[in-house]
């Protein structure tokens, strides 16, 4: 996933502002990190810290052998170990949410910013210019541009100084959907061109899939789940992560036994069958399936083995069709509960989906994550 | 008897408007980025200067630049009755204007866009020369006409450390003062048109550099080359191919 040639950026930081105590501690490589989390959960200061804009209590940041920060805990005021490098020396780019193009320089001058004494910089910035088709904009101010023109600018402006961090805060939250997949695939085209470390804060989960190599969630200034986007979609480590991220088809079942790989489930009156280790074995326990895990099943085909298990009937409560990920079904399960369910345009396409209508699913074992409990949670009966 | 102090009055007042600039600008880069305590205190001093009778400011220029004074002591330059007296003067009684204008305009500046350009590679100064002054200049800039306007009709406090000296420190406002008590009316006449000319004349540039109106020659920028449907009917222009 990560091509980049043993970039890694590392961070380790505490930071205590006032209730909020912010401890992140990441690894990334050479590819784009999400941040994802609720507004307040750490993700603007995260970024902050690593700009060098926001000084963190103690803890260490580096890029492979360079450290941009360094402050033993217990240090402060002391003049023990520790050292900062301010943020021009840091080599970072940093698009900022509300982009912070400097509205008394043309288009021009805000991407030469960074190098305005030299002429291969300014060349260089023209070059930029173009690659963001922003060339016969050069000479517009900031509040002449639109939107999405000065995301571009920003985009620009940050690379232009050949940055070895891509810090990008909210880049694309205020642009509509056609801009926004060009530039997310912009960004992930300039990433493997240039080569840089890019984190990416977002609370928006179709950006996160867009752009993301890797996924971190953020909850109160901690980082609850790092790894590939996919990975975190279909396995959430716990019931915070999986809320989150707002994901469907959560669910609470009672443990009725655990054989040597797999739990057996009682869910509202189903038997159901996952495969998760025994030590998750509680009495009650909340377990998660993607939608496009749950597949439906054809009157008229064999069942394989992949999907003899977890075998449900339920009743169609809605359908709806998107032209860019295929089907949506929602389905009513004989126990009463909602099911989610999604699959792909090419599959089952002779089926008659319309509400009401008998269909049959299975829950994927592969599929089915029984997510531990956050960690604060009293438990009860 | 009209150019004499003319001529002293515009070279008092441009020394005078390059302190205030250097001074006022300083102080009101330092003030309006930071919190510290006792900080309303210095806010207060340098604001005295607009509340104070003429005649204290020029007693307190005494003690410090009088014979006893500590120029005089330590750097054995006894100012008294020189030009650079009536400079010190005006720029007291100028800084103020030019603190309290600028001041305002630089806390006003987004700070995002002064950290925008460090993390651009800006040091301090290039983000206070490239970013924050430039943003600010509107305010600065009528900071330091009314300031030097202030400075250029200094009187009292003038009069007490520089004396009336024609042709070494008699500015406008004391030469006017002159020629009432040596009862030359034509002359007081010519002065006190010449003064009230001048007072218009800032104005009127302080109103063109006011903030919140553009001025007229990036007005001109706009209405040339790129304007076509922007701004000002609140349309943003679509997102080109």
């Amino acid at each position: 996933m990560s091509e980049g040639e043993g970039r890694c950026l590392s961070l380790d930081i505490h930071r205590q502002l006032g209730d909020f105590h912010l401890h992140v501690e990441l690894e990334v490589g050479g590819e784009i990190l999400v941040l994802y989390g609720a507004s307040g959960a750490g993700k603007t200061s995260t970024l902050n810290a690593v700009a060098g804009l926001l000084t963190p209590d103690s803890g260490e940041i580096r890029l492979d052998d360079r450290v941009l920060f360094r402050r033993d805990a217990g240090g402060r005021g002391g003049r023990g170990d520790r050292s900062s490098l301010p943020p021009r020396k840091r080599g970072v780019g940093y698009v900022f949410q509300d982009y912070a193009l400097f509205p008394h320089l043309t288009a021009e001058e805000n991407v030469a910013f960074s190098r305005w004494r030299d002429r291969d910089g300014r060349n260089h910035s023209l070059e930029l210019l173009e690659r963001m088709s922003l060339t016969h904009l050069a000479g517009r101010l900031p509040h002449q541009l639109s939107g999405g023109q000065q995301q571009r600018v920003a985009i620009a402006r940050a690379l232009a100084s050949r940055p070895r961090i891509l810090l990008l805060d909210e880049p694309f939250s205020a642009l509509d959907l056609p801009l926004r997949e060009r530039l997310q695939q912009d960004l992930r085209q300039l990433r493997r061109e240039l080569d840089f470390v890019a984190l990416y804060v977002t609370h928006n989960l179709d950006d996160a899939f867009a752009v993301g190599d890797r996924l971190a969630v953020l909850q109160n200034g901690r980082v609850l789940q790092v790894g590939p986007v996919d990975q975190v979609f279909r396995h959430p480590v716990d019931q915070h992560v999986a809320e989150i991220m707002g994901l469907k088809n959560l669910f609470r079942a009672r443990v009725m036994g655990a054989d040597f790989k797999c739990l057996h489930l009682d869910w509202a009156g189903l038997a159901i069958e996952a495969i998760a280790p025994p030590e998750a074995a509680e009495s009650t326990v909340t377990f998660y399936i993607h939608p496009e895990e749950v597949k439906v099943i054809y009157p008229d085909v064999p069942i394989t083995e992949d999907l003899s298990h977890n075998l449900v009937a339920g009743r169609v409560v809605s359908h709806q069709h998107h032209v860019d990920h295929g089907h949506d079904l929602s389905v009513r399960l004989t126990n009463d509960q909602l099911v989610e369910v999604r699959f792909p345009d090419s599959a089952y396409t002779e089926l008659s989906l319309v509400s009401g209508e008998e269909i049959q699913l299975c829950l994927r074992r592969q599929g089915l994550t029984v997510l531990s409990p956050p960690p604060t949670e009293v438990k009860n009966e | 008897m009209i150019w004499q102090p003319l001529i002293i009055s515009l070279k008092v007042t441009a020394a005078a408007t390059g302190l205030i600039f250097i001074i006022g600008g300083g102080l009101a880069v330092w003030l309006a980025r930071s919190r510290f305590r006792g900080q309303s205190v210095v806010e207060a001093v340098i604001h005295l200067p607009l509340v104070l009778p003429p005649s204290v400011v020029g007693y307190y220029l005494l003690v410090v630049l009088g014979q006893s004074g500590p120029l005089a002591t330590w750097l054995g330059w006894n100012a008294l009755f020189t030009w650079p007296a009536a400079v010190i003067a005006a720029t007291i009684v100028g800084l103020p204007l030019m603190f309290q204008a600028s001041r305002a305009a630089i806390a006003n500046v987004d700070p995002t866009f002064e950290q925008a350009a460090r993390t651009l590679g800006s040091s301090e100064l290039a983000v206070l020369w490239r970013i924050t002054l430039p943003l600010a200049r509107r305010g600065v800039i009528a900071g330091l006409i009314l300031g030097g306007t202030r400075a250029l009709g200094e009187f009292g406090a003038t009069l007490m450390v520089a004396g009336n000296l024609p042709g070494r420190t008699q500015t406008l406002p004391l030469a006017i003062y002159d020629s009432v008590l040596s009862r030359q009316p034509e002359l007081t006449q010519y002065l006190v048109l010449l003064m009230t000319l001048m007072g218009f004349f800032s104005l009127w540039l302080v109103r063109r550099v006011e903030p919140g109106r553009a001025s007229p020659t990036q007005a001109l920028l706009r209405r040339g080359g790129w304007a076509r449907e922007d701004g000002q009917t609140g349309n943003r222009l679509e997102d080109g191919e």
